[in-house]
C-alpha cells in the first residue's frame, strides 16, 4: 500500500512538474524566443525604408541662365548651392504567398529640400495571387514610357533626364492606374514586362501645380520591353517600345497648324478660330524606342543605352514642355522629336565610371535653322525661339565611394540651333553650359 | 602609468582579436565545407575567428554588395546584375573556385524507380510527368522539391538538368537542403536534389543519364573521372580590399591540407 502511494505521488508529481520542466527548459525557451524574434523581424523586413540626399555646387555659364541641370538660375546667380533631391520612400511588401511571390505592396516617397516637401510616390500594387503575372498599380507613380523616366535618379549617371524627358513628362510622375504583365522570378518569362496605364496627363504636384486634372479625358501610357542575359552572364540587353496617347482641353478657340505661305516660307497658319473652348482636345501622341547593353570585359562593364521619340506636342505660342494647369492662349501643334545616348565606361574594377552623354529635343522637325523665326505672309504667325532644337553633350566622372557614397563631376555643353531670323541671343550659340558637382548619400 | 599600460595592451589586444575576424556568408551548399574548412583552420591558427553562415548563394553575394559579409560562398557564378551592384557600390572583387560539387536526384528508399534520363528529370521538374509510373514506377503522385529561388543550387539545376525550363508552379520550394533530406525520406513519392555532401541512407540517390544509355550514380569517383554529369564548381567571392583579411584563410582552403578536408566532406578537390 505504502508503495502504491509513493508511486501515485511520483506519477503526481511528475505530471505537474511535466510542463514546467518542458517550460523551463534552456532549449525550449530559446527555440520559443527565436521563433518570437523571427516572428517580429519578418514584420520588420516587409517594411523597408530607403532614401538619398543629392546635395550639389553649379556653376553656370551666365547669369540667371535658363538651364534643364536642375531648374533655372535666379537672376543675377550664376554659381549656386541646393539641395537637389532629398528622397525618402517608405515600402511595405505584403507576405510572400505559397507560390513564392507577394501580392501586394504601398508605396510612400517624399523629396525634401530647400524648396519644400512634395510627395513624389503614393501607390499601391495589388498581384494577382494565382500566378503572379498580372498586377494593378494605382496612385501616383512613375509614367511607364520608355526608360529613363522610370529609372531612378539615384542610380542614373548623369546629374539631371535629358531635355526631351524634362520637356514631354514634366516630374515623370502622374497620377493613374496601371496594369503590368510581367511573369514572376521562378518563371522563363520573367524577361518580358507590359505596361499599360490610364493617367490624368498632368503630371505629379509641385511647386507650379497641384497634380489635379483639368479635363474629363485621361491619357494612355503603354511600354513594352524585354531584358535579357546571355549564358554567361557577361552580356546583358533590353529593348523597349512606348506609346504615349492623349491630350488636353483648350479653354481658347483658336488653334494653329504649321503650313508653308505662297513663298514657301514655314509659319502657323489658323486651322480652327471658333466652337473649340472647352471642347477641343488638343493631341498629344508619342511614340518611343529604347535599348540598353552592358557588357563584361577585359577593361570593365561597358554600357550603352539609348532612346528615340517623336510625335505631336501641342502647346502654346512660348512654350512646348507640356502643361500642368488649362491653357487658355491659343494653341501650336508641332512634331517634335528627341533622343539621348549614354556610354558608360567603368574602369576596370576601380570605382571610377566615365560618363558621355548625348541628347537632343527639337521641338519642330518642320523647321530648321534660318527656316526657325523667318517672316511668312498670308497672315501667318512666324515659328519663334520655342521652335529652336538644342542638344547637350554631358561629359563626367563618378567615383563609387561605397554602397551609399557617390560622387559626380558633370559638365553639360550645351548648342542651341541658330537662325538669323531669331533674337540676338539666339543668332549665335547662348552661354548656357552648366558645371555639376554632386555628392550623394542614399541608405 | 600602469593603468594606461594594462587599457593600451587591452585595446591592442581587443583591436588585433577584431582583425582576425572573417565572416563568411551564402550557399548552403558550400555552407558544411566551409565551417568544416573553417573549424580546421581555426585549430591550426589560434586567435583567428571565421563565422560561417548559410542563406543562399543570391544572399551571400547581395552581402557583399552592401558590405555585411567578408567572403560570399557561391554555388554558381556571379549574374551580371550582381556585378553590376558590385560596381556601383564600388567594390571591386575576386572570384575564387574552392571545390567542385555534384548534385544528386533523390527519391524515398521505397520507391522502385532508380534510374532517369535528364529529358525525364526535366519533364519531372517541369510538371510534365506527374506520376510515377510514367517512369516505370508505382502508380504513385510524384511530389518535387526543389530549394528556394536564392539558391544556387535551384539556378544551376534549372540551368544543366532541366534546360532553362520553368520549374512546375507545383513544385514545393525547401528554405534549406535539409529540409529536402528530411522531406524526401518522409514521402514515399518524392523527388529532389542536393549536394553529393549531403547524401545518406536516409534518402536513395538516383542514376543518371544524360545520353539515354549510361546511368550513373552521384559518386566522389563518378564526378572526378567526369562519368557523372551533374558537376558544378563552388565559388568564393571577396572584395579585393579585404584581400589581407581573407587571404591566408582561402589560401589554406587551396591548400593540400584545406583540399584533404573537401575531400572529407564529401566534394571533389580541384584538380582531380
Amino acid at each position: 500500500m505504502k508503495i502504491k502511494i509513493t508511486s501515485v505521488i511520483i506519477c503526481l508529481l511528475t505530471a505537474l512538474a511535466a510542463p514546467l520542466f518542458a517550460q523551463d527548459s534552456p532549449l525550449d525557451t530559446l527555440t520559443s524566443h527565436v521563433a518570437g524574434i523571427r516572428q517580429e523581424l519578418d514584420v520588420l523586413k516587409r517594411l523597408k525604408i530607403s532614401g538619398y540626399i543629392q546635395a550639389q555646387f553649379q556653376v553656370a555659364d551666365s547669369m540667371g541662365q535658363p538651364s534643364f541641370a536642375g531648374g533655372n538660375f535666379a537672376s543675377g546667380v550664376d554659381k549656386r548651392f541646393a539641395i537637389r533631391r532629398g528622397r525618402i520612400k517608405f515600402q511595405y511588401d505584403a507576405p510572400i504567398n505559397e507560390k513564392g511571390f507577394s501580392t501586394s505592396q504601398y508605396v510612400l516617397q517624399f523629396d525634401v529640400t530647400e524648396g519644400g516637401v512634395n510627395i513624389k510616390d503614393a501607390y499601391a500594387k495589388i498581384t494577382d495571387p494565382w500566378s503572379g503575372w498580372f498586377s494593378v498599380t494605382a496612385g501616383m507613380q512613375n509614367r511607364p514610357f520608355g526608360y529613363e523616366i522610370v529609372y531612378s535618379s539615384s542610380l542614373r549617371e548623369s546629374p539631371e533626364r535629358g531635355r526631351m524627358s524634362q520637356i514631354i513628362f514634366r516630374n515623370e510622375r502622374d497620377l493613374g492606374a496601371m496594369v503590368s504583365i510581367q511573369g514572376p522570378k521562378t518563371t522563363n518569362w520573367n524577361w518580358i514586362k507590359i505596361d499599360g496605364g490610364f493617367f490624368n496627363g498632368v503630371g505629379a504636384p509641385s511647386a507650379l501645380a497641384n497634380g489635379s486634372d483639368f479635363d474629363k479625358k485621361k491619357d494612355f501610357i503603354g511600354h513594352i520591353g524585354i531584358t535579357r542575359t546571355d549564358k554567361s552572364e557577361m552580356i546583358k540587353y533590353g529593348l523597349g517600345a512606348s506609346y504615349y496617347d492623349g491630350g488636353y482641353r483648350l479653354d481658347n478657340d483658336t488653334i494653329y497648324s504649321l503650313n508653308s505661305d505662297a513663298a514657301g516660307v514655314k509659319g502657323f497658319e489658323i486651322i480652327s478660330s471658333s466652337g473649340n473652348k472647352g471642347k477641343f482636345y488638343a493631341k498629344r501622341k508619342y511614340i518611343g524606342f529604347d535599348a540598353q547593353l552592358s557588357i563584361d570585359w577585359m577593361i570593365g562593364i561597358t554600357t550603352l543605352r539609348g532612346e528615340y521619340v517623336s510625335g505631336d506636342q501641342p502647346n502654346v505660342s512660348g512654350s512646348s514642355v507640356s502643361p500642368f494647369a488649362v491653357v487658355t492662349s491659343p494653341i501650336y501643334n508641332r512634331k517634335f522629336n528627341g533622343a539621348y545616348f549614354y556610354f558608360l565606361q567603368n574602369i576596370g574594377q576601380s570605382p571610377f565610371q566615365t560618363i558621355i552623354k548625348y541628347d537632343w529635343y527639337d521641338p519642330n522637325t518642320d523647321v530648321e535653322k534660318d527656316e526657325v523665326g523667318k517672316t511668312v505672309n498670308n497672315g501667318m504667325k512666324a515659328t519663334s525661339t520655342t521652335d529652336v532644337k538644342y542638344s547637350t553633350l554631358g561629359l563626367g566622372l563618378a567615383y563609387r565611394w561605397d554602397a551609399n557614397v557617390k560622387l559626380t563631376a558633370y559638365y553639360d555643353i550645351i548648342k542651341n540651333e541658330t537662325s538669323s531670323n531669331l533674337p540676338p541671343l539666339y543668332r549665335t550659340n547662348q552661354l548656357d553650359n552648366v558645371f555639376t558637382l554632386r555628392a550623394q548619400v542614399k541608405f | 602609468m600602469k593603468k594606461i599600460l594594462i587599457v593600451a595592451i587591452f585595446a591592442s589586444v581587443s583591436f588585433f582579436s577584431q582583425a582576425q575576424k572573417v565572416v563568411i556568408k551564402g550557399s548552403d551548399t558550400v555552407l558544411p565545407l566551409s565551417q568544416k574548412e573553417a573549424e580546421t583552420y581555426m585549430k591550426k591558427n589560434a586567435g583567428k575567428s571565421i563565422t560561417v553562415v548559410g542563406g543562399g548563394s543570391g544572399v551571400g553575394l547581395a552581402a557583399l554588395t552592401d558590405n555585411s559579409t567578408d567572403i560570399a560562398m557561391s554555388s554558381r557564378k556571379i549574374k551580371m546584375d550582381e556585378k553590376m551592384k558590385l560596381q556601383d557600390a564600388g567594390r571591386a572583387f575576386k572570384e575564387v573556385i574552392i571545390a567542385n560539387d555534384a548534385l544528386s536526384v533523390i527519391v524515398n528508399p521505397s520507391n522502385k524507380v532508380s534510374k532517369l534520363t535528364r529529358q525525364q528529370l526535366e519533364g519531372i521538374f517541369t510538371g510534365k510527368i506527374k506520376n510515377w509510373k510514367e517512369v516505370g514506377g508505382d502508380d504513385l503522385i510524384i511530389v518535387v522539391y526543389s530549394r528556394e529561388t536564392s539558391s544556387g543550387t535551384y539556378e544551376f539545376f534549372k540551368e544543366h538538368v532541366m534546360n532553362r525550363k520553368n520549374y512546375a508552379s507545383s513544385v514545393l520550394n525547401m528554405p534549406a537542403t535539409g529540409a529536402i533530406i528530411q522531406s524526401v525520406s518522409q514521402t514515399k513519392g518524392a523527388i529532389g536534389y542536393v549536394g553529393l555532401a549531403y547524401l545518406n541512407k536516409d534518402v536513395k540517390d538516383i542514376a543518371v543519364s544524360y545520353d539515354g544509355k549510361t546511368f550513373v550514380n552521384a559518386s566522389l569517383e563518378a564526378a572526378m573521372n567526369k562519368t557523372y554529369p551533374i558537376v558544378r564548381p563552388l565559388y568564393y567571392y571577396y572584395p579585393t580590399s579585404k584581400e589581407s583579411i581573407v587571404k591566408p584563410f582561402i589560401d589554406f582552403v587551396l591548400s593540400a591540407e584545406g583540399q584533404k578536408v573537401v575531400d572529407q566532406v564529401g566534394y571533389i578537390p580541384l584538380g582531380k
